[in-house]
């Protein structure tokens, strides 16, 4: 097993790196922790226009310039080919820098449901830059009723990723009386077609919605998988995974940034004549947080891995690396923020952006708890 | 990023597992001798040691001539997986051919490497190592077993202790200070010292568990006499040499550490349903949570593993090794603390384990809580947790020194 970037992948990386650096500051976040919007913005010399709130000061519509949306993503879909690797640096890169903007929900969300259901053309806009998407999972909330040629769906879902911002929500939905594996599938329902109710929260670098769908209808043509088609329901787990490790590896790389941000400040900061971090307490607490993102970061890489050669060890290993990202993020947001003292209490600092962009990504898509769960039924614990 | 090694690796891995199976000792012949202490070779394990040199799969990584082939090291660790796989033992004197036997080929004189270490790659001789003191365990610099020159000898006076093997060992890689007026980390030097000189005693120290095989001991000098060419490396360079040595004992070990944690687990798992059966929905859903734990700890010290290896390979530093070395010996330790608490005051029932002898497996010998108490062998010996914290924090996060006296 070899869990180390290639050249062309470290490439990638540093690029990325160096090119949110440039784009994607501090002041960027906080202008939009602060409700700031910028509609455009320059970016390497460049004024580029700006889309929309979604836009953040037109860093999408540069990252959708880089090729980013397409990177991933198959040839025949519009895309560079590079694979799953490939999407698992952006998504830790962004992480890093607590990046705002559609590449989460749309990349690692969205276009996932349009690989299990073959929808090539909308890949293909997808890749291009020309569409978002989120992913309304959960088959519990919503219900599905095949009416003629269409379907009526009837239900809420919460705490959808970009819900309120992105032009079409791949909806998970159940059909009326079905029960365990049976009846569940995905339609695409334009944003236009649902209730939004943006919630206000913590991290606004994550926005969040609740939908509601009251009798929408949709026609065959939108049907993403058939609810009853009995393949649907093992494809939506895949797609649940891939959503799964990609939210593991953009969180591991905050949780990252939050133990360089309080390594360098234990270095800096001087107590009782000397640098806080040459205080034994300090420097064994920060060896025990560097040692829980190594566990999740290894985690979540070897998870990206099993996704990108389609290994059967998925299940197990994509549920290991989300419930070990909570294991990380909550020694990081405590310690991070512990260890900064009185500075890190305040809003003036950049760290709460990490803490709770990190938390943010700890808890959705399920955490630690609910994955541990799961994976008593994988290792064969409970029935 | 792959999961799978290419080709080459595995037709190496097809040759050693063909070889294996035609050459190894058989686990009824391992069993009726067992190695009772790591300075202790019984004859199967003698010529088991001489047959792996002959073939060059005693240290793959070093030439023909020390026993190898000039394996890469994705190879070695290859070999070093299947080794502990079939449970085969690379030798019963660990820290001889893991730590003792490569530092006297790296420091020592032509003569030195024939006469020592050449013995140990032969199975002819086993060693043990005196580095710790009753005064000086993690602070080692600070040891006082003194060597003074006498003429064409060194005269040694003082005590080690938790000197694992020396009850049965040839011969001693002993720390001894040879120069009191410097600071201390620059007056150490290292003799080989036959282990048969007049002046040493040697007392075993029954240990925690398994009291009636002890493997530690206490060493006494009363001037004993070593010829002076018995000094490895120069006068002095002790220190600088016990760094080497460590490194040396860091590399690799997360691979049988890592095999140990997965036999311990696999095993937890394979009783836990049985085991939990009887317990209320409640404390069997908080039992299973502790087992999941140790599960994802278990995955992550492989995936760990692979990527300090991979540091290593690159050429990269031991500080990454300290990662290793705490996180697999504490992931061992939860695994037998779990395992023993989900099993409740059955725990308790010792039994007749059979003792196995030390064979250098971390297979899991005995009961969850004698595994429990023996684990901490690997979180104390070889700088203790607590030390491999301060390392990761100076070394790795490149946190400041706490001020030292001098
Ligand atoms: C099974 C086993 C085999 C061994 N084999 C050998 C051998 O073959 N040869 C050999 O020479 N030695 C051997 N040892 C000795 C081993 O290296 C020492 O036990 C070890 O270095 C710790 O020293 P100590 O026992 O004196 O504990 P101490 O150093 O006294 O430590 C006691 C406690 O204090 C903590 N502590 C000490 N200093 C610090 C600090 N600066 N900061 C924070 N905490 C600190 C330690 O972590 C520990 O928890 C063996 C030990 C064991 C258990």
């Amino acid at each position: 097993m070899d869990l180390e970037l290639d050249t062309d992948q470290q490439e990638l990386r540093d690029h990325a790196r160096s090119f949110l650096a440039d784009s994607c500051p501090p002041s960027l976040v906080r202008d939009l922790f602060e409700g700031r919007v910028i509609e455009g913005r320059v970016v390497e010399g460049r004024v580029v226009e700006g889309r929309g709130p979604a836009d953040s000061g037109g860093l999408w519509s540069a990252m959708v310039e880089l090729g980013w949306p397409a990177l991933a993503a198959e040839v025949d879909h519009g895309g560079l080919g590079q694979g799953f690797v490939a999407e698992a640096v952006l998504a830790s890169e962004l992480g890093r820098v607590v990046a705002p903007g559609p590449y989460l929900a749309t990349v690692t969300q969205f276009a996932p449901v349009l690989v299990a259901a073959g929808a090539a053309e909308l890949l293909g806009r997808v890749s291009a830059g020309d569409l978002t998407g989120a992913l309304a999972l959960g088959a519990a909330d919503a219900s599905a009723r095949a009416d003629g040629d269409g379907w009526t769906l009837d239900g809420v879902k919460t705490h959808v990723l970009d819900g309120a911002s992105a032009e079409e929500i791949a909806v998970v939905a159940r059909l009326v009386g079905s029960r365990g594996h049976e009846g569940v599938g995905a339609f695409l329902v334009p944003r236009a077609a649902v209730a939004v109710e943006p919630l206000t929260v913590i991290d606004p670098t994550m926005p969040l919605a609740t939908l509601r769908l009251d009798g929408v209808e949709v026609d065959g043509a939108r049907v993403l998988l058939d609810p009853r088609d009995p393949a649907s329901f093992d494809a939506l787990e895949h797609v649940r995974r891939h959503a799964t490790v990609a939210m593991a590896l953009s969180g591991v790389a905050t949780c990252r940034a939050i133990v360089e941000a309080t390594v360098s400040y234990a270095k800096q900061r001087h107590q009782f004549g000397r640098p806080i971090g040459s205080f034994q307490a300090i420097k064994h607490r920060l060896a025990d947080l560097y040692l829980a993102v190594e566990r999740a970061d290894a985690l979540a890489w070897y998870a990206a891995v099993c996704l990108a050669e389609d290994d059967a060890r998925l299940p197990v290993a994509a549920a290991m690396a989300k419930a070990a990202l909570g294991d990380c993020q909550r020694l990081a947001t405590r310690d991070g923020l512990q260890l900064h003292g009185g500075i890190g209490f305040t809003w003036e600092h950049d760290l709460h952006f990490l803490l709770k962009r990190a938390t943010t990504t700890a808890f959705l898509l399920g955490g630690a708890e609910h994955h541990r769960a799961e994976l008593a039924r994988h290792l064969g614990l409970v029935a | 990023m792959k999961l799978r090694f290419d080709e080459s690796v595995e037709s190496f891995r097809a040759e050693l597992l063909g070889w294996l199976a035609a050459n190894r000792p058989s686990a009824e012949e391992m069993a009726a001798d067992p190695s009772v202490s790591t300075g202790h070779a019984p004859a199967w394990a003698r010529r088991w040691t001489r047959t792996m040199f002959d073939a060059g799969w005693l240290v793959p990584g070093w030439p023909p001539e020390l026993g190898g082939r000039n394996a890469t090291p994705t190879q070695t660790l290859v070999y070093l997986e299947e080794l502990a796989r079939a449970r085969v033992p690379r030798t019963s004197n660990v820290q001889g051919l893991g730590i003792v036997a490569p530092s006297i080929i790296d420091y020592g004189t032509p003569e030195q490497i024939e006469q020592y270490a050449m013995a140990i790659l032969h199975g002819e001789a086993t060693a043990c190592l005196g580095m710790s003191e009753p005064d000086a365990g993690s602070d080692l610099a600070s040891l006082r077993t003194r060597a003074v020159r006498d003429g064409d000898h060194f005269v040694v006076d003082g005590q080690k202790v938790w000197t694992s093997g020396a009850n049965y060992a040839d011969f001693c890689f002993l720390f001894c200070r040879t120069d009191p007026d410097v600071p201390k980390h620059k007056g150490i030097s290292i003799l080989l010292v036959d282990m048969d000189t007049p002046g040493i005693t040697v007392r075993p120290l029954p240990e925690i568990v398994h009291p009636d095989h002890p493997d530690l001991n206490e060493v006494f000098f009363d001037s004993v006499r070593v010829p002076a060419d018995r000094l490895v490396g120069e006068l002095g360079a002790g220190w600088a040499m016990a760094n080497g040595s460590l490194a040396h004992e860091r590399g690799m070990v997360w691979v049988s550490a890592v095999q140990g944690i997965e036999e311990a687990l696999a095993r937890l798992l394979d009783e836990a349903p049985a085991t939990t059966a009887t317990l209320p929905p409640t404390e069997q859903a908080l039992a299973n949570d502790r087992i999941v734990q140790v599960a994802i700890d278990a995955t992550a010290a492989r995936c760990l593993g692979y990527r300090a290896f991979a540091k290593l390979a690159r050429g990269g530093t031991a500080p990454e090794q300290a990662l290793m070395k705490l996180f697999s010996s504490e992931v061992r330790q939860r695994v037998a603390e779990v395992a023993a608490e989900v099993q409740g005051p059955d725990a308790l029932v010792t039994g007749e384990v059979a003792f196995d002898g030390h064979q250098a497996i971390d297979e899991p010998q005995g009961t969850w809580l004698e595994q429990y108490f023996q684990s901490f062998a690997n979180t104390i010996s070889a700088g203790t947790s607590e030390i491999q914290r301060t390392i990761i924090a100076e070394r790795v996060l490149g946190l400041p020194r706490e001020p030292r006296p001098t």
